[in-house]
């Protein structure tokens, strides 16, 4: 009746699982794990990405409580199919009831403004202009792009240890410069 | 986790003997069954006070008992399908339509000859009888639903509907031993109600009841 060699297998499996044979439910168990994880993983967006494994073991349980349920005459991995899509969909009716999000992360759309980033570019251009060009593109690659020291450093030729006090003595003329004094002695 | 689950679940392994899921249904309906039998006698006939056997033996009693056990064979032929993860049936809902149309036309046309006297419609017991199929029908939904539960359909709805329509079927087929009237459109429409209000019955306690 079925010529998929995956079906032929997992259906020997389950009807020896189902006279009683628990090694063979063991390897049967095992290898719908294994191709559960990824179907479920497939499933669910990346952020719930790590209910997968739940799913998992409440598939795999369901199998189990459930397994009267197979039909003995009809192919195997179909009534698998819905199980596990019966358990997928559960989940996420229930994940939306309960994902009501708490307030403060709801805060955040508001909390990020496009233009704001841009007055604060401007400023960061005009401070940056009181230190030399080299130290200021030094400052500007290490503490505003997220480069390390050693990158900067080799973007312009010179050492590390040469970068590094470059970047801290401009620094340290800014801060004396727009700190209001507080710096300067 | 998953590894220690497969392990505690593959200790204990029990075996499944083949047609465990009918076997299981049938010995639901059987003690549904003999519940209903039991508790109609002192309920319908010493405290409602309706006799047993009024219209024993005659034309109508055989139409209204088979019309009505058509009804809860119907629901055995959905159950064992309804009650599977990937169980589809449509022809025992369809044919229950069929069954109920067929009834209303008959009964219209008798109706008909009795020039649409409201007593042919209306019988004595007509604003009862709907209620007392379902009180009647309670034990065997009852035992039905116990059974579903252990079981994963693929809609807890439709498998409760398939319920409620054995278990309607079969109640109003007891009631009718203890109900004396006679009339064919009076079973066309106070008898279908009530089949009609346990199978709702069933899908209304199946959705939560048979979720899994």
């Amino acid at each position: 009746m079925q010529t998929d060699p995956t079906e032929k297998r997992l259906r020997a499996l389950m009807l020896a699982s189902l006279d009683g044979d628990a090694a063979a439910y063991r390897s049967l168990l095992t290898e719908l794990g294994r191709h559960l994880r990824p179907y479920f993983t497939r499933r669910l967006t990346p952020a719930f990405a790590s209910h997968a494994e739940d799913l998992v073991q409440d598939t795999l349980l369901a199998i189990h409580t459930r397994r009267m349920t197979y039909d003995r005459s009809r192919p195997f991995t179909a009534w698998l199919h819905a199980v596990a899509h019966h358990k997928f969909v559960d989940h996420v009716r229930r994940q939306s009831i309960r994902l009501t999000v708490p307030l403060e992360d709801d805060a955040p759309i508001f909390a990020h403004d496009d233009s704001a980033d841009a007055i604060a570019r401007r400023d960061l251009n005009a401070v940056l202009e009181a230190v030399p060009p080299r130290t200021s593109d030094l400052i500007r690659r290490t503490r505003v792009d997220g480069a390390s020291v050693a990158e900067a450093a080799a973007a312009h030729g010179m050492t590390e240890t040469a970068a590094k006090v470059s970047i801290h003595r401009g620094l340290k003329s800014l801060a004396a410069r727009f700190a209001g004094g507080r710096n300067d002695r | 986790m998953t590894d220690e689950l497969i392990a505690r679940l593959s200790s204990n392994l029990n075996r499944v003997p083949p047609q465990a899921l009918q076997n299981r249904l049938w010995i639901a309906v059987g003690i549904g069954l003999s519940a209903a039998l039991l508790l109609a006698y002192p309920v319908l006939h010493l405290l409602l006070d309706r006799p047993m056997g009024a219209t024993w033996g005659g034309m109508m009693f055989w139409v209204k008992a088979g019309y009505t056990i058509a009804f809860g064979l119907l629901g055995c032929a959905a159950l064992p399908v309804l009650a599977r993860p990937d169980g589809r049936i449509l022809w025992p809902m369809a044919s229950a339509a069929i069954l109920l149309l067929a009834s209303l036309t008959l009964g219209t046309m008798s109706w008909m000859t009795t020039d649409w006297s409201m007593s042919e419609l209306m019988g004595a017991t007509s604003m009862v009888c709907p209620w007392l199929i379902v009180l009647t029908s309670t034990p065997i939904l009852a035992a039905m639903l116990v059974a579903l539960r252990a079981m994963a359909p693929r809609s807890s709805t439709m498998a409760g509907f398939a319920a409620g329509l054995l278990a309607g079927g079969f109640g109003a087929a007891i009631y009718s031993f203890y109900c004396g009237e006679t009339g064919m459109m009076f079973m066309a429409v106070w008898y279908s109600l009530g089949v009609a209000a346990t199978a709702a019955l069933g899908a209304l306690l199946g959705r939560p009841l048979l979720r899994w």
